[in-house]
């Protein structure tokens, strides 16, 4: 049996360019990907180090076998689609020009891209920081502070504080992005 | 044609117009990208994530529609509504192709 390895990784839905770096970079290691189990757990198997592409598409609803067909028509191997994204990979050696080595091959279907995630993933968010999150956040003064309180207080903060990290982060990079494609 | 369609199409990018015309005869998406591939020359190529995302669009807007589909790939083909589109975009391409050769053509 070949050796593999899992590895805890955290991607953003904005970090889709690094991660999918990140997986050439592996497999250039001799680590090629298997699969993804829980979200940011990577396993990998033990291989040649070779040169292989790695790309990632959004798509809001699972990969249909029409879609997954196309791709491989066009020699793009389906390696699973998580939370949002489906993984593509390629080796090099079989890309036969420069535009075979990326899924997308004009500006526009990036910026869409780029949009979908914006409105199929950061709305969503938005919504619920301003509808839940927010509302609660300005109901913390009332706590009568016994130990539980304190320990949930201190629990919910830090994920108050995540929660605004993700957006802003996420919102900055797609939006930075977003305006370097449309230059 | 309503107006938001001629928005979208009028003019259309260079991958739109090269699927919507590919379409006369109906074909799969990679079908599709290598005939455009052939015709240009391997001057355009157009990927799958740009092919797929434009055929989803433009089976919405109902410029095309599915044929049937074979061994997993969805075949396409022009709607009477396309027709109409591509005669608007092929007029608008003669007219730039004349225009940049000194000639004068009103369409």
């Amino acid at each position: 049996m070949a050796k593999t390895k899992t590895q805890m990784k955290i991607f953003t839905i904005a970090d889709y360019k690094e991660e999918e770096k990140w997986l050439e970079n592996q497999h250039s290691n001799g680590w090629k990907l298997i699969k993804i189990n829980l979200p940011f757990f990577y396993t990998f198997e033990k291989v040649q180090p070779e040169k292989v592409i790695y790309q990632l598409d959004f798509k809001e609803k699972e990969a249909t076998d029409d879609y997954i067909k196309m791709y491989e028509d066009y020699g793009w191997q389906h390696l699973g689609y998580y939370l949002g994204w489906n993984y593509f990979r390629k080796y090099e050696s079989a890309a036969t020009s420069e535009s075979d080595k990326e899924i997308f091959s004009d500006t526009e279907s990036k910026i869409e891209m780029i949009e979908q995630v914006f409105k199929t993933r950061m709305l969503p968010v938005l919504t619920i920081f301003v509808a839940v999150m927010l509302p609660n956040f300005c109901g913390l003064d009332k706590l009568d502070f016994s130990p539980s309180e304190i320990v949930f207080t201190i629990i919910y903060l830090v994920v108050f504080a995540l929660y605004i990290w993700g957006i802003i982060h996420c919102g900055i990079k797609l939006t930075k992005m977003k305006k370097e494609l449309e230059k | 044609m309503d107006s938001k369609l001629r928005k979208i199409y009028v003019p259309m990018s260079e991958t739109a117009f090269y699927i919507l015309y590919s379409l006369q005869q109906p074909q799969h998406g990679y079908g599709i990208g290598q005939a455009v591939k052939e015709m240009t020359n391997d001057e355009v190529s157009i990927s799958p994530g740009t092919m797929y995302g434009t055929l989803s669009k433009m089976e919405k807007d109902g410029l095309i529609d599915l044929v049937k589909e074979e061994d997993k790939r969805k075949i396409y083909q022009i709607t009477d509504l396309g027709k109409e589109v591509l005669k608007i975009e092929l007029n608008r391409i003669k007219r730039i192709y004349k225009n940049s050769l000194g000639e004068k053509y009103y369409g």
